[in-house]
């Protein structure tokens, strides 16, 4: 027997460094996997791609139970994954959700969860502190009342936004804090960014895409597509915010790649979907990423299993071509792919089909660019 | 005050950790606070660390661990009881190991 230390046995290990990140990346391994327990929300958002009213009964039902939720993570971590994220919907509305997430970390994953913190309370603190979370990612809509409402459309979710993310500040929980920036808050995103950045020395980062509904609701994706901020307002204020401007420099070589010109493939995905991580919708539907949700593209746990849905299933997703000339000529070949939103699962969104061009996303993209150039 | 290691001992794995091998690596997680020092951390246990937790199965004291290893790896008797417990005193420090109650 030896020791491959001198003095230790076990080594303490910072996950950030951990080199097994690195390691899953040489090959498809399963790494990690959202949940998104419910598709209900305290909150109805204007910009929100998922949610269902809180009330929504028929929606509750469908919601899987806490043993389908474990059988689904017993399969993930004997597939090797590692880390778990819990999302919505609003995932604190489920009454069973404290026995979801010790089920989830008494097997050893390590557990994330997104949440507008609305609904935080002393119990999910004292939850939180015995059982640590890797980190409680939460959203900011806005950083006074009115703006906050205006987005969240729900009377008294600012003070219930500000309470629960106090609780969870003064814990001393790792809290992580994202903005949407749209229509309604972009006045006051500058605030917002500060807000965040005071509020928690952890990364903020703020997301200017907004992606249609799961659902597909046209009523729903018309007011998304009116909070959608044009090109020009997306570029002004990722110039203004030089850490994300610093970031999107710093990777320009990978975001804009003249080679892809002479590439000839045809297949669809050259994502990350499906390759180290899935998601599983709250009625059991596994999908290679969140946002994929053409038909042929989703498999029900319910009548499978997930080893069957990784192994197999997966793989014949991902093998998907497309004849779309149109397609194959504008965006296959694309250099600047990277800056765009662009994915199959984002053009089955906004046109029906897995392989549209999508003109929003092409003005972005490029006036995005233009701003790096 | 440290915890002093015995071989007529029985020693478990706490209830606040999980220990699991992912991609060949055999690391141990906290699943309740005050296991690490530092937020966002794991533990790795080297080959050694690995043979001798699998034998902690609540029925062995560690005078009987260290015979089981001491049949199966060819090693000085004396080497293998210095790393079982030395191990055991790390872990046991950090809490990923208790004594098993036999009353």
């Amino acid at each position: 027997m030896k020791k491959t230390e001198a003095e230790s046995y076990s080594e303490r290990i910072s996950l950030p460094e951990f080199s097994l990140w690195e390691r899953m990346k040489e090959k498809r391994n399963l790494v990690s996997f959202d949940l998104e327990i419910t598709a209900r929300c305290n909150n109805n958002c204007r910009h929100c791609y998922i949610n269902l009213p809180q009330e929504d009964k028929a929606a509750q039902q469908r919601e899987l139970s806490a043993g389908q939720i474990n059988k689904i993570a017993d399969e993930a971590v004997s597939l090797g994954a590692f880390w778990c994220l819990i999302s919505g919907g609003e995932p604190l509305l489920r009454k069973d959700f404290f026995e979801i997430y010790l089920g989830l970390k008494k097997r050893g994953l390590l557990v994330s969860v997104f949440t507008n913190a609305g609904l935080i309370t002393d119990k999910h603190i004292r939850l939180f502190k015995s059982y640590p979370p890797r980190d409680i990612e939460v959203s900011v809509y806005g950083v006074t009342k009115e703006t906050y409402e205006r987005v969240s459309r729900k009377p008294g979710s600012f003070n219930h936004f500000i309470r629960g993310l106090n609780l969870l500040l003064d814990s001393g929980i790792r809290v992580r804090l994202k903005a949407m920036a749209l229509r309604s808050n972009v006045g006051e995103l500058p605030e917002i960014a500060r807000f965040c950045r005071q509020k928690t020395k952890d990364y903020f980062r703020f997301d200017p895409f907004l992606h249609l509904r799961f659902d597909r609701d046209t009523r729903r994706n018309a007011e998304i597509k009116s909070e959608r901020l044009s090109d020009q307002e997306i570029t002004a204020i990722e110039r203004a915010d030089s850490q994300r401007l610093g970031v999107l420099r710093d990777r320009c070589d990978k975001l804009i790649m003249p080679q892809r010109e002479h590439s000839s493939c045809g297949h669809l995905f050259h994502c990350g979907a499906g390759q180290g991580s899935f998601t599983v919708s709250y009625d059991g539907l596994f999908r290679l990423c969140s946002s994929l949700w053409q038909e042929d593209c989703i498999y029900d746990l319910k009548k499978g299993s997930l080893g069957e849905a990784w192994d197999d299933f997966v793989p014949r997703v991902r093998q998907r071509h497309s004849d779309n000339r149109e397609f194959l000529e504008k965006c296959q070949n694309c250099p600047i792919i990277n800056l765009c939103l662009w994915c199959p699962a984002h053009s089955h969104l906004e046109s029906g089909r897995l392989d549209e061009p999508v003109d929003y996303f092409c003005k972005v993209a490029h006036s995005r660019k233009d701003m790096l150039a | 005050m440290e915890k002093k290691v015995s071989l007529k001992s029985i020693y478990v794995p706490s209830g606040d950790v999980v220990a699991r091998e992912v991609q060949g690596e055999f690391i141990i997680i906290p699943v309740a606070s005050g296991i690490t020092e530092e937020e966002d951390e794991i533990f790795s246990l080297n080959e050694t660390g690995k043979a001798v937790w699998e034998r902690l199965d609540g029925g062995k004291t560690l005078q009987d661990v260290i015979s089981g290893l001491c049949v199966e790896f060819e090693a000085a008797p004396e080497e293998i009881k210095e790393d079982v417990l030395g191990l055991s005193k790390e872990l046991l420090k950090r809490r990923m190991l208790v004594e098993k109650d036999r009353s």
